[in-house]
């Protein structure tokens, strides 16, 4: 059977950071159980479940003598590639050094790889212990933990149990769409993507060209703000209207990344939340709690009936038509036909 | 602990994990597994995993000199802390990706209206010397941010009742039913998913509830004892409405401008009609509720089943127009007419 990845993997990790001087490939490779018996003669097959990849001997690097096929040599070296950028991905400073012979060697100093001294009191170690619970995505929980486990071998303290000390407040960031890991792995290494994107009312999705910004949560949606380079404007789009995959593409962005992206103001406009203008409706006593918690003015007109002043925003006329006859729309005339018109479609139905 | 999600095994998790394992039981020998499992936010069936792992992990494995570490179910101790330099096992710096999620959860949760001001102000030391640790790390954290939802006022006083164990009462507002009933609450805990709820025993009917807390129209705390009976903890990571496979099914057809309804419903299936629509099949218990839904639709979709829901829509849409002027009224008026007698063959021309 192979060796498990984990264990490769922390293999590898301990000898670059042992090390004082850098170790070459061959000293690794001779050294870590899970590559030797990568190498071993005839042994090709058993580490590569899974991956798909054919062996194409004669390929890869010239034949070393004794060393067995080149299709193991060819393996050993994407296996050796992989498990550093993994490391990598970790947060370890990997170092590639060539001696005075032209050997490549590495090493992962510790003067790069320390974690900076970093006190933190109970209280301020519980406060982290419920952050770091709070992503629902695999990744990042993932890695919240490991920021957390790495605070704990520095000596975070433990006195207050995290998962306990805050029982009655449980936020959750979730994250239901594809779409967003590698987009938050796009914005992270500013790659441009393309993606298709199915506008709220359009029936058939585009492919759009976009240059990430940044990804915003906002009352549990996500969101992407960037560049859009075929309308040549900063756009926001919304996650779950994401349809297939997110393929990033090579080359620079094209245009300035802003120092400040306003991903909630623009989508608080589309909600509606920013209005410009104010309407007067009549609305039936003891119905429509929300508007009235939104109201300006409220006047009891004393047949059963209420006059209310409320914020014109995007969208209010299908909330008002939401509550039927318990609302009537007095002015402005333009909101009472918009009212009216979709009060028509719904009794044609 | 109850609704921790659970994490599949995966390699990179495991490799950082036991990075930190060697570097904080070099420094605890007999450590308990019950402790460094709890430190760590792990099941002691993962930290066990662990240690079947880390003795054939070692800076050379022709030296000999693998890491001795063994453990007892009770008690982990490592033989020869030796075996690993003291510069491999000192605190790894932060990878960007660790420093992204910590730091993006701690600033939203740091901007909960209703966190205690005492955590909070702990949180935001936390976070300044996180992000001073991290150094450039910290850079790629700007471009994710989070945004929680709760009313303030609300929070506060429903997290206080928790943590006093007392009973609230509130008026509570309901979209379903377009009304504000009074009821008092047993709140159990505080959950933020998108907006802020709090899932209660309700004392009104007898069964656990889940408030959203902008919809508490008025709170207070009461002084009887809050005594909630022991339920156990939903895991809310699917989301908090879970409809019943025994609720009543409904049918929605929307036009391209209703694709949102599958946005914000949780449904059973959505499939693509040919004009660019969806045939959308969800469960509620309770199909009036989606008279709004109807309602707000307008020309974009339209009620397919069940009947009466769709003629509910219809008949208050018409009660609605019959409050305009004159000409509307008698425009709706007369759809009213013509539509009661067709109302089976316009269903079938649709």
């Amino acid at each position: 059977m192979a060796i498990a990845k984990a264990e490769r993997l922390m293999n590898l990790a301990l000898c670059l950071l042992g090390t004082r001087r850098p170790l070459s490939k061959r000293e690794l490779r001779d050294s870590i159980e899970a590559y030797v018996e990568a190498v071993r003669p005839g042994n090709g097959a058993a580490v590569r479940p899974g991956n798909g990849e054919a062996v194409r001997p004669g390929n890869g690097e010239a034949v070393r003598p004794g060393n067995g096929a080149a299709g193991s040599d060819d393996s050993f070296n994407r296996m050796f590639e992989r498990d550093k950028d993994d490391l990598r991905e970790l947060g370890l400073v990997i170092e590639t050094v060539e001696n005075l012979d032209g050997e490549v060697g590495y090493l992962a100093r510790r003067d790069s790889n320390r974690l900076p001294p970093i006190t933190l009191d109970a209280e301020e170690a519980a406060a982290l212990g419920l952050a770091a619970k709070v992503w629902q995505q695999a990744r990042l929980a993932g890695a919240a933990s490991g920021a957390l486990q790495k605070l704990r071998a520095a000596g975070l303290p433990e006195d207050v149990d995290p998962y306990e000390a805050h029982g009655a407040l449980e936020p959750r960031i979730p994250v239901h769409e594809a779409a967003f890991e590698p987009l938050m792995l796009a914005c992270r290494d500013r790659r441009p993507v393309v993606f298709d994107y199915r506008k709220a009312t359009a029936a058939r999705p585009e492919p759009r060209h976009v240059e990430p910004w940044a990804l915003e949560c906002w009352r549990g949606h996500w969101y992407l703000a960037g560049w859009d380079r075929d309308r040549s404007a900063e756009r926001v789009f919304r996650l779950s209207r994401i349809t297939g995959k997110v393929r990033t593409r090579s080359g620079r962005y094209t245009a300035d990344v802003p120092d400040v992206v306003t991903v909630r103001e623009t989508v608080a406009s589309w909600a509606g939340e920013t209005a410009d203008r104010s309407a007067l409706i009549r609305l039936r006593t003891g119905a429509g709690y929300p508007l009235r918690a939104k109201a300006g003015a409220v006047r009891e007109l004393g047949d059963g009936w209420d006059e209310l002043e409320i914020p014109y925003g995007h969208g209010l006329d299908a909330w008002l038509v939401e509550f039927g006859p318990d609302v009537v729309v007095l002015e402005p005339a333009e909101l009472r036909a918009d009212v009216v018109d979709r009060l028509r479609a719904v009794a044609k139905g | 602990m109850a609704g921790k999600p659970v994490r599949p095994t995966n390699a990179i998790d495991q490799t950082r994990r036991m990075l930190s394992l060697v570097t904080y039981l070099r420094e605890r020998p007999g450590a308990r597994v019950e402790d460094v499992a709890r430190a760590f936010g792990i099941t002691e069936d993962e930290l066990v995993s662990d240690l079947d792992v880390l003795p054939m992990c070692g800076t050379s494995f022709r030296g000999g000199d693998l890491l001795d570490i063994d453990t007892d179910g009770e008690r982990i101790w490592w033989h020869n802390p030796a075996a690993l330099g003291a510069e491999a096992a000192e605190p790894l710096r932060l990878a960007a990706d660790e420093a992204t999620a910590l730091l993006v959860a701690a600033r939203a949760v740091s901007t909960l209206p209703g966190l205690r001001e005492g955590d909070r102000q702990a949180l935001l030391r936390a976070t300044a010397k996180v992000e001073a640790a991290a150094g450039e790390q910290a850079g790629a954290s700007s471009r994710l941010s989070v945004t929680f939802e709760s009313e303030g006022g609300v929070f506060a006083d429903v997290d206080r009742a928790i943590s006093e164990r007392r009973r609230l009462w509130i008026r509570y507002y309901s979209p379903a039913r377009d009304e504000v009933t009074e009821r008092e609450i047993d709140p159990i805990r505080l959950v933020s998913v998108g907006h802020t709820y709090v899932e209660a025993w309700c004392r009104r009917s007898e069964a656990r509830r889940t408030f959203r807390l902008d919809r508490v129209a008025e709170i207070r705390i009461l002084d009887e004892p809050s005594a909630p009976p022991e339920v156990e903890l939903r895991d809310l990571s699917e989301g908090l409405v879970q409809p019943a496979a025994e609720d009543p099914e409904v049918v929605v057809e929307v036009g391209p401008g209703g694709r949102w309804v599958a946005e914000y419903y949780p449904h059973d299936s959505a499939d693509e009609l040919p004009d660019g629509g969806l045939r959308i099949s969800l469960r509620t218990p309770d199909p009036t509720s989606l008279r709004r839904l109807a309602l707000r639709l307008g020309r974009d979709g339209r009620i397919v089943s069940p009947p009466e829901l769709a003629d509910s829509a219809r008949r208050a849409a018409r009660e609605a127009l019959a409050a305009y002027d004159g000409v509307e009224a008698q425009g709706a008026s007369g759809a009213h007419r013509v539509h009661d007698g067709q109302y089976g063959r316009q269903e079938q021309e649709l």
